[in-house]
This record gives C-alpha cells, sequence and structure tokens, in this order.
C-alpha cells in the first residue's frame, strides 16, 4: 500500500527538505540582519526589529502561513505564486525571527572587552563587529541554531494546509486513498525521523569543529564524543 | 600631547569625574594612583573615548577628541590601549591578534604587517609564539602580547589600565620590564597601576586621584616622599 505511493513519499521528502532549507538559510541571513537590528542603539532600526520578533514569535506559523499565502502574496503580485513560494517564504520569516533572538544574544554573550579592544585599536564599529565578534559569536550560536534547524525540519510540515506536497501531504494522501491511518502516518513519522536523525548528525560534526577551544585540531581533550579521531589524548 | 580641560563624567546620577584638568607632554610617562573606585580607569577610558564625555574637552596633539566632527577613529590609531584583562581576541593567533588592526585599519600589506609583528614580538620576547593562541599563553605572555598588539598601529601615545593587576606575582615583572622598555624608548604613557615600585621608578609624574578629583599631582619624589595631601598620605600609608 505504502510502496504504490513510494513516489508520493520521496517527493515529499524532497519538498520537505527543500522547504526547510530555503526557509533557513533565508531565516539565517534575515535573521542576522534583524539579530543586529535588535542590538543597535537607533530608534528606528531597533523598533522595526524588535516588532518584527514579536510579532513573528507571537503568533502561530500556521496562521502566518495562511495569512501569506491567501493574503499577502496574492495581494503583492495579484496571484498565488504557488505553495513553494508561500511556504518558504513563512517559513523563512517566522525562522528569521527566532534567528535573530539567537544571534543577538550570541553577540551579547561576547565579553564587551572585546569590543573596546577592538574599538581602541582603531576599528570602526563593523569591522569589529565583522572580525572580532561574530566569528566567536558564531560558535556559540551553533548549538541554538543546530536547534533551530531540526524545530523548522518538523514546523515545515505546517504548510501541508496550503496543499503543499511535502512529507506530511503525502501520509495525508494515501490515508485518504485507503481510508486508512497507522500505516501512512506511521511511515510519515519515520520518514521525520530519519531526516531529524540526519541533521542531529550534521549538527554534531558542526558543533565538535567548532568546539569550545579555539585552538584548532590536535589539542588533547578531556571529553571526546562520538568516535575518536585518532592523535594524542 | 594630552590636554583634558574641566572634565566631567557621569554614569546616570553618578557622578564619577568631578572636573579633572591636566596636561600630558611628549615623552612623559604618567602614573596614576588611588583608591579603587577613584575614577582612574574612568579618567583613562574617557581619554581615547572609550566612556562618552559628559563635559569639557579633552585633545590630543590639538584635536579635540569629542569634537562630533573628530573621526574618532583617526584619534585612536595614535593611542594605544591596554587593558587589565588583556583582551586578546581568542579566535586568531598571537600574529593574527598584532596584525589585524594593522592591515584592517591601515591597509597595511600582509607581509608588511607579519615583519613589523614578527619585530614586536621579539621586542617584548615572545616571538616563538607567533602562532599559538591565546589560551595557550600565561597570564604574562597575553599581556605582553596585548601590548605588541597596540604597538602596531604605531601610536604617540600608551594608556594602561592596570596591565598587572590580573597577573600572577611572578608575572607582574616581565610584563613592566616591556613598559620600563617602551618608557625608556620616549613613548608618552598614562599608566593606571598599583604597583607603587614602577610609579616612583619608572613615572615622570605622579596623579593621585579620589573620588573624581585629582587630589595631588607631582614628580615621584612630591607624591611618594613630601605628599602634601592628608588624603594622599593616607594612601600611601596603605599602599606602600
Ligand atoms: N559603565 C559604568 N556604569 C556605571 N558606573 C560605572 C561604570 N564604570 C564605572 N562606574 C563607577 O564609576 C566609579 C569609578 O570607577 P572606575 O572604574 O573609574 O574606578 P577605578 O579608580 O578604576 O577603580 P579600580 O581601582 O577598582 O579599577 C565606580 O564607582 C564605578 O562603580
Ligand atoms: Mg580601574
Amino acid at each position: 500500500m505504502i510502496w504504490n505511493y513510494k513516489e508520493l513519499f520521496i517527493r515529499g521528502i524532497w519538498v520537505t527538505l527543500a522547504l526547510t532549507l530555503v526557509g533557513y538559510i533565508g531565516g539565517i541571513m534575515l535573521g542576522l540582519l534583524i539579530g543586529l537590528g535588535k542590538l543597535s542603539k537607533k530608534k528606528w532600526i531597533y523598533y522595526p526589529s524588535k516588532y518584527y520578533v514579536d510579532f513573528f514569535r507571537g503568533t502561530p506559523l500556521l496562521v502566518q502561513i495562511l495569512l501569506i499565502h491567501l493574503a499577502v502574496i496574492p495581494t503583492i503580485f495579484g496571484q498565488s505564486l504557488g505553495y513553494f513560494v508561500s511556504g518558504a517564504t513563512a517559513l523563512m520569516l517566522n525562522c528569521a525571527a527566532y534567528n535573530a533572538e539567537i544571534i543577538r544574544a550570541g553577540i551579547q554573550s561576547i565579553d564587551k572587552g572585546q569590543m573596546e579592544a577592538a574599538r581602541s585599536l582603531g576599528m570602526p564599529h563593523k569591522l569589529a563587529m565583522r572580525h572580532i565578534i561574530l566569528p566567536q559569536a558564531l560558535r556559540r550560536m551553533i548549538p541554538p541554531f543546530g536547534n533551530e534547524l531540526i524545530a523548522l525540519l518538523k514546523d515545515s510540515s505546517l504548510v501541508t494546509v496550503i496543499a503543499a506536497n511535502d512529507l506530511l501531504y503525502a501520509g495525508k494522501i494515501v490515508a485518504g486513498a485507503y481510508n486508512r491511518f497507522w500505516e501512512p502516518y506511521i511511515t510519515v513519522a519515520v520518514l521525520y525521523l530519519f531526516l531529524t536523525f540526519l541533521f542531529t548528525r550534521v549538527i554534531a560534526y558542526t558543533e565538535k569543529r567548532f568546539s569550545n577551544s579555539y585552538v584548532p585540531r590536535q589539542r588533547r581533550r578531556m571529553f571526546t564524543f562520538g568516535r575518536p579521531t585518532g592523535g594524542s589524548s | 600631547m594630552i590636554k583634558i580641560e574641566n572634565l566631567y563624567k557621569s554614569f546616570g546620577d553618578l557622578e564619577v569625574l568631578k572636573g579633572i584638568d591636566y596636561e600630558v607632554k611628549e615623552k612623559e610617562v604618567i602614573c596614576v594612583i588611588g583608591p579603587s573606585g577613584s575614577g582612574k580607569s574612568t579618567f583613562l577610558r574617557c581619554i581615547n573615548l572609550l566612556e562618552e564625555i559628559t563635559a569639557g574637552s579633552v585633545y590630543i596633539d590639538g584635536v579635540k577628541v569629542n569634537d562630533p566632527n573628530t573621526d574618532i577613529n583617526e584619534v585612536r590609531k595614535e593611542v594605544g590601549m591596554v587593558f587589565q584583562q588583556f583582551n586578546l581576541f581568542p579566535h586568531m593567533n598571537v600574529l593574527d591578534n598584532i596584525t589585524i588592526s594593522p592591515r584592517k585599519v591601515k591597509g597595511m600589506n600582509p607581509t608588511e604587517a607579519e615583519e613589523l609583528a614578527i619585530q614586536l614580538l621579539e621586542k617584548v620576547g615572545l616571538k616563538d609564539k607567533a602562532k599559538a593562541y591565546p589560551e595557550q599563553l600565561s597570564g604574562g605572555q597575553m599581556q605582553r602580547v596585548a601590548i605588541a598588539r597596540a604597538l602596531a598601529m604605531q601610536p604617540k601615545i600608551m594608556l594602561f589600565d592596570e596591565p598587572t593587576s590580573a597577573l600572577d606575582p611572578e608575572m607582574v615583572k616581565e610584563v613592566l620590564d616591556v613598559m620600563k622598555q617602551l618608557a625608556f624608548e620616549g613613548m608618552t604613557m598614562v599608566v593606571v597601576t598599583h604597583e607603587m615600585g614602577f610609579a616612583r621608578e619608572v613615572g615622570d609624574r605622579i596623579i593621585f586621584m579620589d573620588q573624581g578629583y585629582i587630589v595631588e599631582e607631582g614628580t615621584p619624589e612630591d607624591i611618594f616622599v613630601h605628599a602634601k595631601n592628608e588624603r594622599t598620605k593616607a594612601f600611601l600609608s596603605k599602599v606602600l
């Protein structure tokens, strides 16, 4: 029964992956702008950034998806641009709000002596941000960014409501066709589990590469997670 | 070289500097002493505008630092600063810590910057640590790198805010020696310090600050031997 619809599920996996990745990458870039905006002393930058985050964190993603698909995009473009554009946009905008907070917190966690040292060397604020603060802050952001990626993967299933061919939608179709619920939804659940597992591995790898030490590689670690990498210890 | 006129600084309602006038001449080494909370760091940080100035003015080489038309980054190129907590950039090795600013701010080419860095590392006795990361260094080594980093901008003035206070006793000397050498070479320096021996030996003039005022100022002899003010005497009797 499931096997007959394997193409639907495979397509669902790709759609889910694509929505997640597009939303995530866009969400990080937009989130960086908004996160920096929330740190700005200029009121006309700070307040829009703050209200943005408040809105997208304070309303359900499902509502945002429907608003964007049925109201915002048709109003701007005069027609629907399809579920993918709407879905990816909604996920991106939503993800950006959460990432903005991660980025703001990450930057604020860097000792203010770092900025002072950079400024005292004659670096303008932007340059100091780029070369001194952000590189340090980014590695502290990796764990929460990882959580956000997994959350987004699961939340992407909400785009099913606008008839996106995502993974959950495949399950719904099959369930409808056979009027059976166990098999299709268990399949969907297992496939999501498989995807989150994949992402977890990627995140774990990234975290390890940018571990708590700033000294690159070949350094004795007190603890090693996962497979030992050889060398000393 | 540095002229401070009627400098006031408040943090909200807390008035920390209450009208400071002072002039630092070229090649002078000024040591600032005084009890904790007297405003020494704030005074130093107003010179390169790490703290916003509430009232009064600071001139460096005749340029008013707290003028809205002054490009503060230009001023800061001339004024190096060394912090109590070193504030090295932990994600860069020693060499990059030193070269980043000449490269990015002055547009110095990388080879030239590297040569300069090696030269400075030699001066502070850490040539073999060029590729080390800050976390692999001892406190004294970190502070010497921080001095080299500030010198890499080839400043005319160096500000030191308790550069040895965070160090284990056995590392204090190596940092003070570098500073002595710098003073000997004619660098204009303002040093906030609790090292009275250093102040006495290296300082051309000593400032005693208390409660936001310069209470007394003079040569090391004036202050350490013939202090006139009661507060100065009371402070010195505690620390000497
Ligand atoms: N950013 C700030 N916000 C509010 N108050 C501050 C700030 N920085 C310093 N102060 C206050 O200003 C006063 C003077 O501080 P400052 O750091 O200049 O003293 P100090 O003489 O350097 O002392 P120490 O020897 O402990 O370093 C203190 O009462 C301090 O609490
Ligand atoms: Mg201080």
